[in-house]
């Protein structure tokens, strides 16, 4: 099966069906997604400014780091949950739209940072690490959330 | 009375060149729109951590006036942001969104958070010395953080809702949404 079919079938199926079906449900879904990149940005924005020596200086940068990363798992899963029957209801025109296929590689990418590289980086003494380092890890994850949810807003326009 | 003043509004909005100009350009509205909703993430972001912090859910081993202080000038930076956009999105579509009973709801919602947000900064001015440091502040700490969130996500679901047309003015609007939308006015 390739992509496009299983996109088709995805949106004909039974959770695509229920998300076009009834009129707020779609709607509602979104606002539980936006809800969730609420808090993913206020967990990224904390954690990442930090790093980057702009708030919360006089706070050791791992103590901040810790008590985000929590709450950034937390509204990951509720975000990809929430995205994808947001994606079961208009699978197809997801599919011709550019911007949703962005909006998944950097998605991809953030994940992949996020647990592959920012998080045991982060695991250990942040003293260890050059300040050039830590400021580069938070301007790249910043960097990264924003084209997520800069081309997830975009989809909607195309 | 009120009704009448905010319709006239309204529609002496809508007549501005700098409306028409707005509502017309295809792309100035998405990056508007796009930009109010993306501050989001700064703005509610930082304000949810916030009052995580107040609920003794979030960074719990930093005080919690300090969580407060560096976090409230990213969040208030991204609220300005934010009111300009809204602002310039209500400018240029002034007729519709007045009459989006989705729009005035998000409207009282949003006097409903402020005044939260001014008594909450009072109560924590008068008392936080004496629970700053708290994993888990006082209960009216508490109650406030979480009347906040709640006020905070029915405003964003209004915000959301107001994209669609469920009640929009016209014949088929119940005689309680046309009341409530005041589209027995315009």
């Amino acid at each position: 099966m390739d992509v496009l079919s299983a996109f088709t079938a995805l949106e004909q199926g039974p959770i695509g069906t229920f998300v076009k079906d009834k009129g707020a449900t779609f709607a509602t879904i979104e606002a539980v997604h936006l809800l969730a990149l609420a808090v993913l940005g206020g967990a990224v924005f904390a954690s990442d400014l930090r790093l980057m020596n702009v708030i919360l200086r006089d706070v050791p940068s791992k103590i901040v780091t810790d008590g985000a990363h929590r709450w950034f798992k937390w509204a990951l899963v509720v975000s990809l949950i929430t995205g994808f029957f947001m994606l079961s209801g208009i699978a197809v025109k997801c599919y011709h739209n550019t911007y949703f296929w962005v909006k998944m590689t950097a998605l991809a990418t953030g994940i992949l940072f996020a647990f592959l590289i920012r998080k045991p980086l982060l695991a250990g003494d942040h003293a260890q690490l050059k300040p050039i380092t830590l400021k580069l890890v938070g301007l790249a994850s910043i960097s990264v959330w924003f084209i997520v949810a800069a081309s997830g807003r975009w989809i909607g326009f195309s | 009375m009120l009704e009448r003043m905010l319709s006239d509004f309204a529609h002496w909005l809508a007549a501005q060149q700098g409306s028409i100009n707005l509502h017309e350009s295809y792309y100035m509205w998405n990056w508007m729109e796009s930009t109010h909703v993306l501050f989001l993430m700064i703005s509610l972001g930082m304000l949810l951590i916030i009052d995580l912090r107040m609920l003794g859910l979030c960074f719990t081993d930093i005080p919690a006036s300090k969580v407060a202080d560096r976090l409230g000038k990213p969040m208030f930076f991204g609220f300005a942001i934010m009111v300009i956009t809204g602002l310039l999105v209500f400018y240029s579509v002034p007729v519709r969104y007045e009459h989006s009973i989705w729009f005035r709801i998000k409207f009282i919602l949003l006097i409903a958070a402020a005044i939260n947000a001014i008594l909450f900064h009072r109560h924590m001015n008068r008392s936080v010395a004496t629970w700053d440091t708290d994993k888990k502040p006082p209960k009216r700490t508490r109650v406030a953080a979480a009347l906040s969130i709640s006020l905070w996500v029915g405003i964003v679901v209004c915000g959301r809702f107001i994209a669609y047309d469920w009640f929009d003015c016209g014949p088929d609007l119940s005689p309680f949404m046309t009341w409530a939308t005041g589209c027995n006015i315009q």
